[in-house]
């Protein structure tokens, strides 16, 4: 065995232990232990990814000295290992951008509580993205919904107190159903290792029996999983969560961990059930439905809005729409849709976020519409960064909002019943995202009048003001073009990934 | 190799223009403040920076321009550039098509630039003006070479980015409103085209333009009845830019706001690439034959001669100048559709030649009515009784423009209304064989008698009506309108070569 | 039709209702205090699930006293790790649940959600 095999344990295990270690550090060391735990797990995710590119071969990583049937399991291919490095890039990226946000909001005792936070959530969205076993997929389930509520709510006001309840409160439904479905599910087949409830799962379709209870177990797993990752009609803590926390957590929230949970629901329909039997089980129809309503209802939410961080955050809510139209469509080319754009929008809605703050901050830190006129020119990076971020949301070509809206498109066309529905509600959903994100970027580049900013004392601010955010900003916009313009490798190890998890 | 490296040649224009456009864009970003106290004089650059800018755009323009052209006619070109997904390049074929079209979109830009040099003093915000400018001949010059439809759909989508800036350019509430509902329209019809063109991925060999277009027989024969509904969504959908009804009424709303250069921009080229994406995707894709008879084929028929009718009767009753000549647009655009919805040698020829001059034409006529806001500040059109003893260079260049796109018999519009009328009788398309004619024929007429009362009552104004305004002097827009309308009147006595030229690119996609 | 499969199985039928009755809870009440009921009683419902599937009656527990028996002899242990994990799951979310509601208690005096929500729409932002 390579060395380089050892390093998704590694890197799970590093996470897990520089959060407790980080309550006993002071903010700036527990910040700084904190970056190195992120580049270094993403280091470490790279070369686990160049290994895969090289063998081509998933491999199984044994936790303890017990074989398959009861031990527990790490499970690697390409896709695991691209998704780790990925969500370590824009962690990375999400947490230096806020530093100043979090200098500000958070208590100067809790700093450090923030990074325990962090690398408690890197950690289980780590186990998540590896594990090979359910019920370890649970307990990292129920890790990363405390670690998120604990980003929600270390800035200490109201309404992030209010929003980190009401998180819990839906996230404790869905877990409650996902472990009840776990539950089902071994009690069918005996096994919680993914691979062996499979081969189960086979027998138990091929003999015919268990037909009802088996897809209630899928009901409920699925069920459980889209009530945790925000679809709609489970939204109604999203506006909040993501508008009142501090700008690092609603980046991180809104772009890795709804979608750690979405990994782990493709992970079960490929790995657990088998994606054939999904497809035959009328879940996903039920998904479909759900998911173009929130990519509808969600818009329009948005348009409603004028606070600039509800508004993003509303258009999460369609954007999640958007993945699950792609499950629903019930193609492995949906699936694929759906991975891209779990990606694209991941790059995309952190993008949104941070630019939004840094126009916040040129405008009184105020985030109505009303004084954010002409802030575009105040703060020239993040004006332009909001833009690049709005026209790859509304899909303009150049960006990748456009190639994951393309691949929705493609993946309709293989399934004739829902082809037209589907092209219908892309279209219906661009353009309500056009509605409110031009409708934004024009604000920001109307000029204001000089009085007005005199009066309420509008800043400029330079690139080099706030140097790491403007950095951060720059990764993503090229995070941004280069997801747009050369998609091709990005879908061909998505491809190949998802072929090697069947 | 050597071959390879020449055919990166084609990016020179794009790059150079595209990236000065950037980066006057983001010089412009500097110190934005708006105040309506100081007056426009004031708002704009200090003379001497200006003359700089000015230097700089020219210079820049020029060398992109003749770049392109020498791009463009130094024989066939391809260049694929990368891959954006699997199968689907991003991929640059100069052809006969997208020489025409560059041309054309290359004298339209150099002399709108020049016009702007004066006019965008009234506006104000030139750097930002130009950037857009320069942004948006770059994405032109792609356009006109891409080689398959999605390269193609990722500059038209570019295009109404880039372009919709010029529209909201004074940024009043009008403006932001009239750009918003542009941006809408595009995006609604980018949407429907978009939509053909997954179906057509499914049904087509290729989506590389090939003359006659690459259906694939064998896949066709089964659900031609979709296909049939998807190349007329397409056709829709490309068909908002061009201004086709029912999604034409941007136009009116779009052009009145931007800035008179802007306008002459967009009338005469942003609307033609609408119809320069029909000709691709009818003749280059989907195939001539294919929709020949077909209901597809009448409704488009009737939808472009509905719109060449309403067109002329809303400008008729239109009182703004600028939307005036907007409806007016809407109408002459629609000439070209039908000429093209025939699927007939000769009326695509007409339709081709009405391209080019409709181009020059619309955009003198806009010129005219640039200078006349800038010299009157008044709008409508019953401002401008007796405004030729100030103006008479202006408004005799007006005078030629509108008797060539009336088709008065040695000017331009004469031609290509011609052969338009000469495809029509020749087609078997039924009732439309007469009634198009008809149709074009009672058109001109109500162009005649929505263009040339300004003439009249501009040489002539009656008794006591006297129009205030400002001496006419001999400057760039002058000159440039000059330029356009002797183009556009001498286009129409020496037509032979173009002629010529579009009856080869005709007969190569029948 | 298995309404006899139904009485056999009356441990995973009071399970199941008692699951039912735990997320409705959660779901609907408005009073905090109550939700958190709720959601205990959800989760040992799972508990009370696991350990029902783990149990076959007459067997003993895995643990060797005299000497190794049939494989019949002996239960399954994995169930009941899993009961134990989970109430350890259960009890720091509940921790959790219940520190958010003395913070909401201590800002706005009540334990209805509804009612928060409410002031803090009055508060503005």
């Amino acid at each position: 065995m390579e060395f380089v095999q050892n390093f998704p344990f590694m890197s799970i295990i590093l996470s897990l232990f520089a959060g407790p270690v980080s309550t006993v550090l002071n903010g700036k060391w527990a910040k700084r232990l904190n970056l190195f735990v992120i580049t270094a797990v993403g280091c470490m995710s790279a070369a686990v990814l160049a290994f895969e590119l090289r063998t081509k071969q998933e491999y199984v990583y044994m936790m303890g000295h017990f074989p398959a049937p009861w031990g527990n399991e790490i499970r690697v291919g390409i896709l695991e290992a691209a998704m780790a490095l990925f969500f370590c890039i824009i962690m990375l990226l999400c947490v230096i951008s806020g530093v100043l946000e979090r200098e500000r909001e958070i208590e100067e005792g809790k700093q450090n509580l923030y990074y325990v936070m962090v690398n408690l959530l890197l950690c289980s969205l780590l186990a998540l993205i590896y594990t090979n076993d359910l019920f370890t997929a649970y307990v990292f389930v129920e890790i990363n919904t405390i670690s998120a509520c604990g980003l929600i709510m270390i800035r200490q006001t109201g309404r992030t107190i209010e929003a980190a309840t009401r998180y819990m409160i839906m996230s404790l439904l869905g877990s409650g159903l996902l472990l009840l479905g776990i539950c089902f599910l071994y009690g069918l087949t005996g096994h919680l290792l993914m691979s062996n409830i499979k081969e189960q799962v086979a027998v138990l379709q091929a003999s015919g029996e268990y037909h009802i209870p088996l897809l209630v177990a899928i009901c409920l797993m699925s069920v459980g999983i889209a009530i945790k990752s925000a679809l709609y009609p489970f939204h109604t803590w999203l506006p909040d969560a993501y508008g009142y926390s501090t700008l690092s957590s609603a980046a991180i929230l809104s772009s890795l961990v709804s979608k750690g949970y979405i990994f782990l629901l493709i992970k079960i329909f490929y790995r657990v059930i088998g994606f054939d039997i999904i497809r035959d089980s009328k879940v996903i129809n039920v998904l479909f439905v759900f998911g173009i309503a929130g990519m509808i209802m969600g818009s329009l939410s948005a348009i409603k809005e004028n606070d600039i961080r509800r508004m993003i955050a509303y258009s999460s809510v369609a954007q999640i729409g958007y993945i699950y139209m792609g499950f629903g469509l019930g193609t492995t080319f949906g699936i694929i849709a759906s991975i891209y754009h779990i990606v694209s929008h991941a790059a995309t809605k952190s993008l949104l976020f941070v630019a939004a703050s840094g126009l916040t901050d040129a405008s009184g830190k105020n985030k109505l519409f009303a004084e954010l006129t002409g802030s575009g020119y105040r703060n020239k990076l993040a004006g332009v960064a909001f833009t690049v971020g709005s026209l790859s949301m509304v899909g303009f070509p150049m960006f990748s909002g456009f190639i994951s809206k393309l691949l929705f498109a493609q993946a309709a066309m293989e399934n004739q019943h829902k082809m037209l529905i589907t092209l219908i509600a892309l279209a219906i959903s661009t353009i309500l995202n056009a509605v409110y994100f031009m409708k934004t970027v024009i604000r920001i580049y109307t000029p204001e009048k000089r009085e007005v900013i005199q009066e309420k004392g509008f800043d400029d601010i330079a690139f080099w003001e706030q140097p790491v955010k403007s950095a951060a900003l720059v990764c993503f916009i090229v995070l941004n073009v280069f997801l747009g313009l050369s998609s091709e490798p990005v879908i061909h190890l998505i491809q190949i990934g998802l072929s090697m998890f069947a | 190799m050597e071959k390879h490296i020449v055919n990166y040649w084609i990016l020179l224009p794009i790059l150079l223009s595209g990236m000065t456009g950037i980066g006057l864009l983001l010089s412009s970003l500097r110190g934005h403040i708006r105040n309506k106290e100081e007056n426009v004089a004031e708002k704009s650059m200090a003379d001497k920076s200006l003359f700089r800018l000015h230097l700089l755009v020219g210079i820049v323009l020029v060398i992109s321009v003749v770049l392109a052209l020498l791009a463009a006619w130094s024989g066939e070109r391809s260049l694929t550039l990368f891959y954006l997904m699997d199968e689907i390049p991003v991929y640059f074929h100069v052809d006969a098509v997208g020489r025409l079209f560059l041309t054309i979109t290359s004298i339209v830009w150099v002399t709108v630039a020049f016009y702007a040099f004066v006019y965008m003093k009234h506006e104000g915000d030139e750097k930002r003006f130009f950037g857009f400018f320069l942004l948006l001949y770059s994405v032109l010059v792609s356009l006109d070479f891409a080689g398959n439809l999605i390269t193609f759909y990722f500059f038209y989508e570019l295009m109404t980015l880039t372009s919709m800036p010029l529209v909201l350019h004074s940024g009043t509430k009008e403006a932001i409103m009239a750009a918003l509902k542009y941006l809408f329209y595009s995006m609604l019809g980018a949407y429907c085209a978009l939509f053909g063109i997954y179906f057509l991925y499914q049904n087509c060999d290729s989506l590389t333009f090939t003359a006659g277009g690459t259906l694939n027989a064998g896949l066709t024969a089964s659900n031609s009845g979709i296909l049939l509904l998807a190349v007329f969504v397409m056709l829709i959908g490309f068909g908002a830019k061009a201004g086709m009804f029912p999604l034409h009424a941007w136009l009116s709303t779009a052009h009145p706001v931007a800035p008179a250069p802007a306008s002459a921009a967009l009338s005469s080229i942003i609307v033609k690439s609408g119809v320069l994406a029909l000709i691709r995707s009818v003749f280059y894709i989907v195939g001539p034959e294919f929709i020949r008879g077909t209901w597809v084929q009448n409704v488009w028929i009737f939808l472009a001669l509905l719109t060449v009718f309403m067109g002329s009767m809303l400008a008729y009753r239109e009182k703004v100048f600028k939307k005036r000549l907007a409806y007016s647009t809407v109408s002459q655009v629609s000439y070209i559709l039908f000429g093209l919805s025939l699927l007939e040698p000769t009326a695509m020829a007409g339709s081709l030649l009405h391209v080019v001059f409709h181009a020059l034409i619309k955009c003198s006529l806009f010129m005219t009515a640039g200078i006349f806001i800038f010299r009157t500040g008044k709008t409508r059109v019953d401002a401008y009784d007796g405004i030729g003893r100030q103006m008479p260079v202006t408004l005799w260049c007006y005078t030629f423009a509108s008797l060539a796109l009336i088709g008065i018999p040695p000017t331009s519009g004469f031609v290509s209304k011609w052969y338009l009328a000469q495809g029509a009788l020749q087609s078997d398309t039924g009732v439309f064989r007469i009634l198009g004619p008809v149709v074009l024929l009672v058109s001109a007429l109500l162009t005649a008698g929505y263009l040339l009362p300004i003439t009249i009552k501009g040489f002539l104004p009656g008794k006591e009506c006297r129009v205030e305004t400002q001496k006419e002097t001999m400057d760039k827009m002058v000159i440039s309108l000059l330029v356009l309308a002797v183009l556009a009147v001498l286009l129409g006595v020496l037509p032979n070569p173009l002629i010529q030229y579009v009856g080869e690119i005709a007969e190569s996609v029948m | 039709m298995n309404f006899a499969n139904l009485l056999c199985n009356y441990e995973e039928a009071v399970a199941m209702i008692l699951f039912g009755i735990g997320f409705s809870n959660l779901l609907m009440q408005k009073n905090l205090i109550k939700k958190i009921i709720g959601m205990n009683i959800m989760d040992t419902s799972i508990y009370l699930f696991l350990a029902v599937k783990g149990y076959i009656s007459g067997r003993k527990a895995p643990i060797v006293v005299d000497g190794i028996q049939s494989v019949e002899a002996y239960i399954n242990p994995i169930p009941s790790g899993l009961v134990l994990t989970g109430i350890v799951v259960s009890v720091s979310v509940t921790a959790l649940m219940l520190s958010l509601t003395i913070r909401l208690y201590n800002r706005y005096h009540t334990l209805d959600l509804d009612e928060i929500s409410t002031q803090l729409k009055k508060e503005g932002r």
